[in-house]
C-alpha cells in the first residue's frame, strides 16, 4: 500500500501533525509507504490537517481516493482500518 | 516552478550583496555573520526553508498568477479572499517558529499595494505603471527575493507637510529628473529587516498635496544600490548576542532588526519607477499598504503562542501551574492571543476584489485587527511577567551559573524541584525577558503599537470607515424618533 501525504500549513495545530505521520509509519510498518502527494503511483492520499477546518489546497492532488486525518483520533481510525485492510491483503 | 530558495541558498544569495552597512559608528564589513545582526537573517531564512518542508508548504508557498509558476507566498499578489487567509495564518505559523518578526512581510504588503495602485494611475492617465510593475514582480518571484517595503520617512516637524520642512530630505523626493530616470534624496526610517534585503520597494509616506508633488515618489532598487546607506538600530540588551552562545540572549536562534536607511542622490532607471509626482494617489498608496500591514500583524499571534508556552512552562517549573489565579491568567493570555486571530482571519476573509484583480481586506476589520495589536500584546506581556515571578529581572547570567566558584550557590538557590534543572528555570525566564522586554520585545511590543501607523491612525481610519448614519437610524427608528416601514 502506497500513499501519498499531503499537510496542511499548520499555523494552530491541535497535535502534532509529523509525530502522528511517524506514529502511522512505524505501526503499520511493511507493506504500507509514505509517497509524495503528487505521486501517481500512489493507491491514496492521506490529508493530514492540524485542525477541522482544514484549509489545505487539495486542488491539485492526483485524482485518488483521499483520507482526511484531522485529530489523533482520525489517525488512530486510520490505521486500524489500514492494519485491517493490509491483513486481508497478505 | 520558479527559483525557491531554501535557507542555505538565501543566505549565500546576501553574501552577494555590497551593502553600506554601519553599526555602533564603525562600517560592517560583512553583514551576514555579524553577531548581532545574524539572528533577524536567521528569521528570514525561515520563510525560505519552510517553503520546502511539506508540513508547512501549503502555507508557505503558492501558485504565481502570472507565470502559473509555484512560489514563495511571501512573493504572492494575493487572489482571492482564501489567500488573504492563508497570509494571515503564515503569519501565526511563522511567529509561533521563530518567536520574533520575521521582517518578509512588508515587501508582500508593499507589492500588494502597488499592484492596485498602478493600475488605477494607468486607468487615469495612461501611464504604464502597471506593467512596469508586473515586469518587476516576475523578477522578484522568479529569483525569490526578498524586499523591504519602505514607507516612513523621518518626517522632521510633524506639524509641516513635505515642502514646508527646514531640510527638504525630511521626505523622501525627487531632485532631478534625467531622460534614463530619476535622482532621490531622503530617507526611510525604522526599516525591518533592511539589511536582509535583496530589494528596497519606497512609497510615499502620507497623502501629498499638489505643492508636495516632487515628494510623491514610489519606485523599487537594489538594496546595494549606489548612494543607499544602513545605519543600524540598537535594541535593549543587543550587545548579549556578543557573548557568544549564552542563554542569557534568551532566544538562541532567531531575532530581528531595523535600520535608519539614507539615500543620498540615488539614481532610479525609469522602468523601476511606480509613481512619479501623481500625488493624486499617494493615499491610495498609503491607505491600501497600511492595510495589508495592519493584516500582516498576525504574526504577533505567533510570538503570544510562544510566550503563553512559556508562561505555563515557568509556572510549572515554580510549581505554581495548579494555582487558580495562574490557571486564570494564562486562560486570559490565551483569549487574548486569540481575539487577535479572529481579527486577522476576519479582514481577510472578508476580503474584496480591487479593479486590478488584487485582493484586499476589509478595511475596518484591519484597522481594528491593528488597534487590538497596539495593546493586547502589553498585557499579555504583563501576564507573563507576573507569572514568572521577580526572578525574569533579577536573574544572575549563564556565566555565574556556570562559575567555579558561584555555581552552587545559583544552582542550589534557583532550584524549585528535584526534577527541574535550575538551568532550564534560568533558560525559559530568558526567553521570556528577551519576548517582553529584551531585543525581540522590539517587535512584540513597541512595533505592535507603531509599526503600521501608531494607534491613532487606526482610529481615524475606524472613525471614518464605519457606517454611522446606519447605526443612528436603525436606534432612532427602535425608540419611535423615525418610522419605519420594517418594522411591525
Amino acid at each position: 500500500m502506497k500513499a501519498g501525504l499531503k499537510y496542511c500549513g499548520g499555523c494552530r495545530p491541535d497535535y502534532d501533525r509529523t509525530a502522528a505521520v511517524k506514529d502511522i509509519v512505524k505501526e503499520l510498518g511493511e507493506g504500507f509507504e509514505l509517497t509524495g502527494a503528487d505521486d501517481e503511483e500512489s493507491d491514496l492520499i492521506i490529508v493530514v490537517t492540524g485542525c477541522k477546518t482544514a484549509c489545505v489546497d487539495t486542488s491539485k492532488l492526483p485524482d485518488k481516493p483521499v483520507r482526511f486525518i484531522s485529530s489523533l483520533e482520525d489517525a488512530q481510525r486510520f490505521k486500524e482500518d489500514m492494519k485491517n485492510f493490509l491483513s486481508k491483503e497478505r | 516552478m520558479g527559483k525557491l530558495m531554501n535557507a542555505k541558498q538565501y543566505e549565500e544569495s546576501l553574501r552577494k550583496l555590497n551593502l553600506k552597512v554601519y553599526q555602533f559608528g564603525r562600517r560592517v564589513t560583512n553583514v551576514v555573520d555579524d553577531q548581532i545582526i545574524r539572528p533577524s537573517m536567521n528569521a528570514v531564512a525561515a520563510t525560505y526553508e519552510c517553503a520546502h518542508k511539506p508540513e508547512y508548504e501549503d502555507l508557505m508557498t503558492t501558485t504565481s498568477h502570472i507565470t502559473g509558476k509555484k512560489i514563495n507566498r511571501f512573493t504572492h499578489i494575493h487572489q482571492s479572499a482564501e489567500d488573504l487567509v492563508k497570509k494571515s495564518k503564515m503569519g501565526r505559523l511563522l511567529g509561533s517558529l521563530t518567536a520574533c518578526c520575521f521582517q518578509r512581510c512588508v515587501g508582500m504588503d508593499a507589492m500588494n499595494a502597488l499592484s492596485i495602485t498602478t493600475y488605477a494611475i494607468d486607468q487615469k492617465y495612461g501611464t504604464e505603471y502597471y506593467k512596469r510593475f508586473l515586469k518587476y514582480l516576475e523578477y522578484v518571484q522568479e529569483n525569490d527575493l526578498t524586499c523591504d517595503g519602505a514607507m516612513t520617512d523621518p518626517k522632521g516637524d510633524r506639524g509641516l507637510g513635505p515642502k514646508k520642512q527646514f531640510d527638504p530630505d525630511l521626505f523622501m523626493h525627487v531632485v532631478e529628473e534625467l531622460p534614463d530616470g530619476i535622482v532621490v534624496s531622503g530617507a526611510k526610517a525604522h526599516q525591518t529587516g533592511a539589511v536582509n534585503s535583496h530589494e528596497i520597494i519606497v512609497m510615499p509616506t502620507i497623502t501629498m498635496r499638489e505643492e508636495d508633488a516632487d515628494y510623491a515618489v514610489s519606485f523599487a532598487l537594489p538594496a546595494d544600490a549606489e548612494g543607499i546607506t544602513y545605519i543600524m538600530g540598537r535594541q535593549s540588551c543587543d550587545t548579549r548576542k556578543l557573548e557568544g552562545m549564552t542563554f542569557d540572549r534568551g532566544n538562541m536562534f532567531y531575532g530581528g532588526h531595523e535600520a535608519l536607511v539614507v539615500f543620498e542622490k540615488v539614481f532610479v532607471p525609469w522602468e523601476r519607477v511606480f509613481m512619479y509626482r501623481e500625488y493624486d494617489f499617494s493615499t491610495m498608496l498609503v491607505e491600501n499598504f497600511a492595510a495589508y500591514h495592519r493584516q500582516s500583524y498576525a504574526c504577533k499571534v505567533g510570538v503570544g503562542d510562544v510566550l503563553i508556552g512559556a508562561a505555563q512552562t515557568v509556572a510549572e517549573y515554580n510549581g505554581a501551574e495548579k494555582a487558580s489565579h495562574v490557571k486564570d491568567k494564562i486562560i486570559e493570555m490565551n483569549h487574548l492571543n486569540e481575539t487577535l486571530f479572529c481579527g486577522c482571519i476576519a479582514c481577510a476573509a472578508e476580503g474584496h476584489r480591487e479593479p486590478s484583480g488584487t485582493y484586499q481586506n476589509d478595511l475596518l476589520l484591519a484597522n481594528v485587527h491593528k488597534q487590538n495589536i497596539t495593546r493586547f500584546p502589553y498585557e499579555i506581556a504583563r501576564l507573563a511577567q507576573d507569572i514568572a515571578g521577580g526572578l525574569v529581572v533579577t536573574c544572575p547570567s549563564e556565566a555565574d551559573l556556570k562559575s567555579s566558584e558561584v555555581g552552587r550557590y545559583v544552582e542550589k538557590y534557583f532550584r524549585t524541584k528535584a526534577d527541574v534543572p535550575t538551568e532550564h528555570r534560568m533558560r525559559i525566564l530568558r526567553l521570556i525577558e528577551n519576548i517582553t522586554m529584551g531585543t525581540a520585545a522590539v517587535g512584540y511590543l513597541t512595533e505592535s503599537m507603531h509599526g503600521a501607523g501608531s494607534p491613532q491612525a487606526q482610529r481615524i481610519m475606524i472613525a471614518r470607515l464605519v457606517n454611522m448614519k446606519a447605526k443612528q437610524k436603525v436606534a432612532k427608528e427602535l425608540c419611535g424618533i423615525l418610522k419605519s416601514d420594517n418594522l411591525a
